[in-house]
């Protein structure tokens, strides 16, 4: 290898590992160790096993529907530039539908497992969707689908087209831009919003929001009760789009004030501490080795110009992204316990935090200790046990 | 080919027709309607007996099958007469020859029992087709509005929707005006009537034969040829469908729909733009033409995709060579007068081409099943497809683009072959070179 690419490329990894670096601090103390909890300490046998009954069943359909899709992508890789006699387009046209009929598969493959996901929750109580709106659902869902990977393979062609396999350095700073831009009108796509009508909850998020410098993040709240029992809130948007969404289950009698406030405190936290634009550096971290590793693997199809390699394109995103994903669920881990310390740091009540992290168990059904190898692959968030353990450790500490 | 089916229509019309019976042609119809219902009763009442006869012998009685076919040429002689495809007021019998829009009904045939016994089910598709384009109390209700248990709410028996009411309705003025018929509009009614008969003799038993959707003209004795038109249709197409694409057609077809929109608004403008152009210069601005034809070609494609009228997914550039295409001669002198009043010249055009997109959603929807079940598109839906196609491109490039000054043709024609490298030649037209 030449010496100047040797260097640029060690520059690169050096640029690589600092700003992963950056980007991995937080204001959970180094020091925090967090004291060994059972789950039997927060939940009964009963609940305990009922829940890890309910996951097991969802990470082994989850392997295997991951199993599927990479294997029928993996086969339409090699198939797949067969169809490019349905297409009387040009190199981009043409490769736009092959990356289409590529995702196509993916969904015909995903049904069975995805019905299997909703049999399994709709027996737990977990969800009130029926099979024909999940299907439907998903099938509507293709056709933006369609749209988005139609814009992906514009950006990505249109730019091979001329840079050859250099398409990658401006493709992946397009495919980042445009992270971003989903992130900041996605709070705008959320449909059935509405605002916060409880005044004490009202008062005790503009508050927080307040303590934490984040004065404009509003909090709105999602209407989903007719689909799913399941409580979840999400920090959403970018700079002035920024605001919480709660979903109404979690404003139900089963959740006291206290347990929605560290809610509340908890979303407000991924906006203070810049989750959500590191999120976006983060996937940046990734996108540019990504896109380099597809450009190369795609050569031999003739690079990503060629829609003949659009096929094989696509399964290297779909195996890359596969791959990364324990990096990415690592991540994500971290980020949520910086959040879980801020909501502790701000509302001071790590006995309503205790209670709600326990909910999570008895209510969404979260196995409060999942193997290992689960925790790996699957698991975006610190498991319950964790959580609950972080609301002692900060108790023990006295807090502040 | 229509010459060889058992039920076809034989036309000896010289479009002629006289302003007095047009001007009261509803009101003097009033006897046959009546007589058209009790028919229909009874015709309704003896397909029962016919069913069951016909699945225990496996073909009709020779007094059934004649009592049926007279049943159809009378329903055929009177809508004729109604929705002005013919001039003469018509008998009350139904009998062969004695009406200028006839149908010739070939004599009872053996006929699987099979197909008698699940009759009703596999006309529905053949139902669909015949209450867009013409309704009938078995052809559903079209675009009546009201609905009943006959489909077709209270105007079903006088063909209270379909294509073909529309055109009777534009007819009437016109042959009020001219005293003549418009020739693209008594043949769009000659198809749509000798599909309602084919579609009426395979529900009453009278053939096995499924009725033929190809809008192929029968041509009328006497007539020469079809009009010049300035935008014509070529088809390539083998047929064959890809049942993946096929399935997927309507999301495929997305990032076309978003790209004809973007375009569109772009189009908008151009067209604004040729108009006040052809306004002053008395011809289309050639970058114009080029521009705005290539849009409407675009159209045509997509179109084309989405309804299954062509099988290959579309270029993005409405370049010709298209299996589906539309060849739009250069731009040519316009009358200013008509080009000032183009959008209120076309509004005829308009009504029908909007009232033609309903027959090319049930194409596109009947090929959806038949392409994804057999892997090929049926010829005869494929060109009632090319021919509202045709007949939209048409409509576009006379009333919103002004791409030519030649009105459309309403009638349909058989789609031309593309010709060999017509766009390599010297002197080809611009359009083929956008």
């Amino acid at each position: 290898m030449p010496r100047p690419r040797s260097a640029l490329i060690a520059l690169a990894l050096a640029g690589w590992g600092l700003a992963a670096w950056f980007l991995w601090q937080t204001e959970v103390p180094d020091d925090l160790r967090l004291p060994h909890v059972e789950p039997g300490d927060a939940v009964s046998a009963g609940e305990e096993r009922a829940a890890s009954d309910f996951e097991e069943f969802l990470r082994f359909d989850f392997l295997l529907s991951q199993v599927a899709v990479v294997g029928a992508l993996a086969l339409y890789a090699v198939f797949g530039p067969r169809f490019l006699r349905e297409s009387a387009s040009g190199r981009i046209g043409s490769g736009m539908l092959l990356a289409m009929l590529g995702l196509a598969f993916v969904w015909i493959v995903s049904i069975p497992f995805s019905v299997a996901e909703l049999w399994w929750s709709r027996r737990h109580d977990l969800s009130e969707e029926s099979y024909g709106e999940r299907v439907l659902g998903g099938w509507l869902a293709l056709g933006g689908e369609f749209l988005f990977i139609c814009l992906a393979i514009l950006i990505v062609m249109g730019l091979a087209g001329p840079l050859r396999d250099r398409w990658w350095i401006p493709g992946g700073a397009v495919f980042v831009g445009l992270a971003g831009l989903f992130t900041f009108v996605y709070p705008y796509l959320i449909p059935e919003q509405e605002p916060l009508r409880d005044p004490a909850l009202s008062a005790s998020a503009r508050e927080y929001a307040r303590d934490l410098g984040v004065e404009g993040v509003g909090v709105r709240v999602e209407r989903v009760g007719e689909l799913t029992d399941a409580p979840n809130a999400e920090a959403v948007g970018l700079g002035p789009t920024r605001r919480v969404i709660l979903w109404d289950t979690l404003l139900d009698p089963r959740f006291s004030d206290d347990e929605v406030r560290v809610v509340l405190a908890h979303e407000l936290g991924h906006h203070a501490r810049d989750h959500l634009p590191k999120s976006i550096a983060w996937y940046a971290l990734f996108a540019f080795p990504g896109a380099f590793v597809i450009a190369r693997v795609t050569r031999r199809r003739g690079g990503m110009r060629r829609p003949e390699a659009v096929p094989l394109g696509l399964f290297m995103l779909v195996a890359l992204n596969l791959l990364a994903l324990p990096v990415q669920n690592a991540i994500t881990r971290h980020l949520e316990a910086e959040a879980d310390w801020v909501a502790l740091e701000t509302t001071e009540k790590p006995d309503a935090a205790r209670a709600l992290f326990a909910r999570f168990t008895t209510e969404a059904l979260a196995d409060p200790e999942p193997p290992t190898w689960a925790f790996v692959l699957v698991d975006s968030h610190p498991t319950v046990v964790e959580r609950i353990a972080m609301a002692e450790a900060w108790a023990e500490r006295g807090g502040r | 080919m229509p010459d060889q089916l058992p039920i076809r229509v034989v036309v000896e019309d010289d479009l002629r027709r006289s302003r007095l019976t047009v001007a009261f042609r509803l009101i003097l119809a009033i006897p046959h309607i009546l007589w058209f219902f009790i028919w229909s009763l009874g015709a309704f009442i003896l397909a029962i007996v016919a069913w069951v006869i016909g699945i225990v012998r496996g073909r009709l009685p020779d007094g059934l099958h004649d009592f049926f076919a007279s049943y159809v040429r009378y329903s055929t002689h009177f809508f004729a007469y109604v929705l002005l495809a013919a001039n003469p007021y018509p008998g009350f019998t139904g009998r062969q020859g004695s009406y200028p829009l006839d149908v010739e009904i070939a004599g009872p045939e053996p006929q699987r029992r099979l197909t008698i016994a699940f009759r009703l089910f596999l006309a529905i598709p053949a139902i669909i087709i015949a209450s867009t384009l013409l309704s009938t109390p078995f052809a559903g209700g079209g675009g009546s509005g009201q609905n009943d248990e006959w489909g077709g709410g209270e105007y079903a028996f006088l063909g209270g929707g379909g294509v073909a009411f529309l055109v009777g309705f534009l007819a009437w003025f016109s042959c009020l005006a001219r005293a003549r018929m418009p020739r693209g509009f008594r043949d769009l009614l000659t198809y749509a009537l000798r599909y309602n008969a084919q579609m009426t003799a395979y529900l009453f038993f009278v053939t096995a034969r499924y009725p033929d959707s190809d809008p192929a003209e029968p041509r009328a004795a006497g007539d020469e040829g079809i009009p010049p038109q300035a935008v014509r249709m070529t088809v390539d197409d083998d047929g064959r469908r890809s049942r993946v694409t096929v399935f997927f057609r309507l999301f495929l077809t997305f990032p076309h729909l978003v790209w004809l929109t973007l375009w569109g608004v772009a189009a908008l403008l151009a067209a604004l733009a040729n108009w006040v152009a052809t306004l002053v210069s008395g011809r289309p601005p050639r970058v114009l033409h080029r521009f705005l034809s290539a849009y409407v070609r675009y159209t045509v494609h997509v179109a084309a995709f989405l309804f299954l009228v062509a099988n290959p997914f579309p270029g993005f550039t409405g370049a010709p060579g298209y299996p589906v295409d539309v060849e739009i001669d250069p731009p040519e002198p316009q009358p200013r007068l008509a080009s000032a009043f183009r959008l209120l010249l076309a509004l005829p055009a308009l009504l029908l081409g909007g009232t033609l997109l309903g027959l090319l959603f049930v194409v596109g929807m009947l090929g959806w099943f038949a392409s994804l079940a057999t892997g090929r598109m049926p010829e005869g839906l494929r060109n009632a497809g090319a021919f509202t196609l045709r007949y939209g491109a048409q409509v576009d490039a006379y009333g919103l683009y002004l791409l030519t000054a030649r009105y459309p043709y309403s009638g349909p024609s058989r789609p031309a072959e593309p010709a060999a490298e017509p766009y390599d030649e010297p002197g080809a037209p611009l359009a083929a070179t956008a």
